[in-house]
């Protein structure tokens, strides 16, 4: 059944595309959020008949097996809860019908992508599913037409279209080895040649393709300039799910599933982690553009996640699944906090920002929340999931990253303090003294995901117990 | 294998990795965002041309012959979509030579 998760989305995207009357069209946003509510609810409350029932009605047409465990599930919640920030925060930015009708259906097209990313078998699946969602994300990128967004859209279907080489290349390297595409087979192929040359150079190409698709830092080029220049409401998503789904967490399920922790793959990706937390933080702190900012911080954030997966013991993975989750909600709070101030401000260059915080009260203290849950301060729900992470990495007596860990959250604190300060604090510029309140839509938002935040930090021992402690289990 | 489909392969294989230096050289050179597109394209045939020999060396020419097909539908698309952007960026700034673009700092 947790197939449908697949069909829904289509079959909505397909309903309202059929020659309806507008009026029809203009309940889209509607639809898509329903369906977000409908993923969350299901992850949340997790009916077995749903998830535990195996009947897959596309395995009659196609060969296409899919599966669910724990680690999905995280994926799934992260996927519905940014999926409707998205919606709402588009929908309310977007006063064009035409302009909102496009913005759901790619959103949804993109969670096809990503849903199906999450259950796939299959290594070339997981590639076709993959490129759903970046053709979806190119044309959502691009979509306002602003000069810098179609810029960075070209400059991220360039790269994109370089990680898929690569990872078709391991993929035909991976054929020839093996003779087979999916994960099952392709491991038992592995395991009967573990030290065939061509598995070795397989295994780079694809987790070299997934670091571009991830913006880990030897090939972050294309991420500030496309977080920066999309209209926020894309930003949102493509910060909060798109680059974490389509590089962390395939990463993840190959390690886990196909290749297996590999003494010498664990090292590569673990400095690769490390180089991304620290290069990612010192760039963020020279940044003066609030959502290049972001951008850099996101990809020190993506450093923290693949850091732990390279551990590769059960409690770093379920560590870096928790983070992926946080990140999603913080990071998807922080770029609606950046919607809110370009909506009112007309821009989010720091220099030509000031004193908010007495103009915009709620935008200025969830993005607090944001910043001190991103810098790991208890009792906010990024504090446990760092923890984790660091926990993880001293059992495995990993003390030289735990350090760069726990010292690069200080960084993280000084580039978001500076931010807050030169933003929300403060006295209000000349000219700033009108500015109000971002509208009811964003404010809600805020407070929803602000609410996610402190609660999963103070119901931590729920959360651990029943949605990420049994990721330790898809490892071990 | 056998002996004659091995020597197909590094054949092939050379072949194939002459046309990813040519497809990566194409995308370096050019400051023109349509021959950019062209150097993808070129990239894309070079791992068309591996999976299809690979397929028949390894005796598996269907699994090949399908990943091969759903290939070419995906490159399609993206292309199509990779097209309307460098539309939009002409109609935008009547011209598609990138030196003239670089608003963006790295």
């Amino acid at each position: 059944m947790a197939t449908l998760l697949i069909l829904l989305p289509l079959a909505i995207i397909m309903v309202l595309n059929l020659p309806f009357k507008d009026a029809f069209k203009r309940a889209a946003p509607f639809l898509g959020g329903c369906f977000y509510l409908l993923q969350a609810a299901l992850v949340v409350f997790h009916p077995a008949a749903f998830w535990d029932d195996i009947y897959n009605p596309l395995e009659a047409f196609f060969a296409f097996e899919c599966s669910t465990d724990a680690l999905s599930l995280v994926l799934f919640l992260s996927i519905a809860i940014v999926g409707f920030v998205a919606v709402l925060v588009g929908a309310h930015a977007l006063k064009n019908p035409r302009q909102r009708f496009f913005l759901i259906n790619l959103l949804l097209l993109a969670t096809v992508g990503m849903n199906a990313n999450v259950m796939v078998t299959d290594l070339f699946s997981t590639y076709v599913f993959l490129e759903v969602t970046a053709v979806a994300s190119f044309i959502l990128i691009a979509m306002m037409k602003g000069e810098g967004a179609l810029e960075g859209a070209f400059k991220y279907i360039i790269l994109s279209v370089i990680a898929s080489v690569m990872m078709l290349l391991s993929l035909a390297l991976l054929v020839l080895v093996t003779g087979q595409t999916s994960f099952e087979a392709v491991r038992a192929g592995l395991g009967a040649s573990p030290e065939s040359l061509f598995v070795k150079m397989a295994m780079i190409l694809f987790v070299c393709g997934l670091f571009v698709k991830g913006g880990v830092v030897p090939f972050h080029a294309w991420v500030p300039d496309v977080y920066a220049s999309a209209p926020s409401f894309v930003s949102v998503f493509l910060a909060g799910i798109v680059t974490k789904v389509s590089g962390v967490y395939i990463l993840m399920r190959l390690l886990v599933s196909v290749f297996g922790f590999e003494a010498s793959v664990q090292q590569v990706i673990m400095f690769v982690g490390a180089l991304s937390i620290v290069v990612g933080a010192l760039a963020a702190l020279a940044q003066r553009d609030f959502k290049r900012m972001l951008a850099y911080s996101s990809i020190s954030q993506v450093g923290y996640i693949v850091l732990a997966l390279g551990c590769g013991t059960p409690l770093a993975v379920a560590g870096a699944a928790f983070h992926l989750f946080n990140h999603a909600v913080f990071k998807s709070l922080l770029f609606v906090n950046a919607q809110g101030v370009e909506e009112r401000c007309g821009t989010t260059h720091m220099e030509m920002v000031s004193g908010l915080g007495s103009r915009m009260p709620v935008t200025g203290w969830t993005s607090v929340i944001a910043l001190l849950s991103t810098a790991g301060v208890p009792p906010l729900a990024g504090f446990w999931s760092k923890l984790l992470i660091i926990m993880a990495l001293l059992n495995a007596s990993r003390y030289g990253y735990a350090a760069v860990a726990l010292f690069s959250s200080v960084l993280t604190l000084a580039y978001f303090l500076s931010m807050q300060r030169r933003m929300f604090f403060g006295k209000p510029h000349k000219g700033m003294e009108n500015i109000r309140e971002a509208g009811p839509v964003i404010v809600g938002v805020e407070i929803i995901l602000a609410g996610i935040t402190v609660g999963a930090g103070l119901l931590y021992p729920l959360v651990l117990e029943y949605f990420i402690l049994p990721v330790q289990r898809v490892v071990g | 294998m056998p002996v004659e489909s091995v020597s197909l392969f590094w054949t092939a294989s050379a072949f194939v990795i002459l046309m990813m230096i040519a497809g990566i050289y194409c995308i370096l050179a050019t400051f023109n965002l349509t021959r950019a597109l062209i150097g993808i394209e070129i990239l894309m045939k070079a791992v068309t041309l591996l999976l299809i020999v690979v397929g028949h060396v390894t005796q598996h020419t269907a699994l090949a012959q399908a990943l091969v097909i759903t290939l070419i539908v995906i490159e399609v698309v993206v292309m199509v979509a990779a097209g309307g952007v460098v539309l939009s960026v002409f109609r935008k700034n009547k011209t598609i030579d990138v030196r003239r673009l670089r608003n963006l700092k790295g």
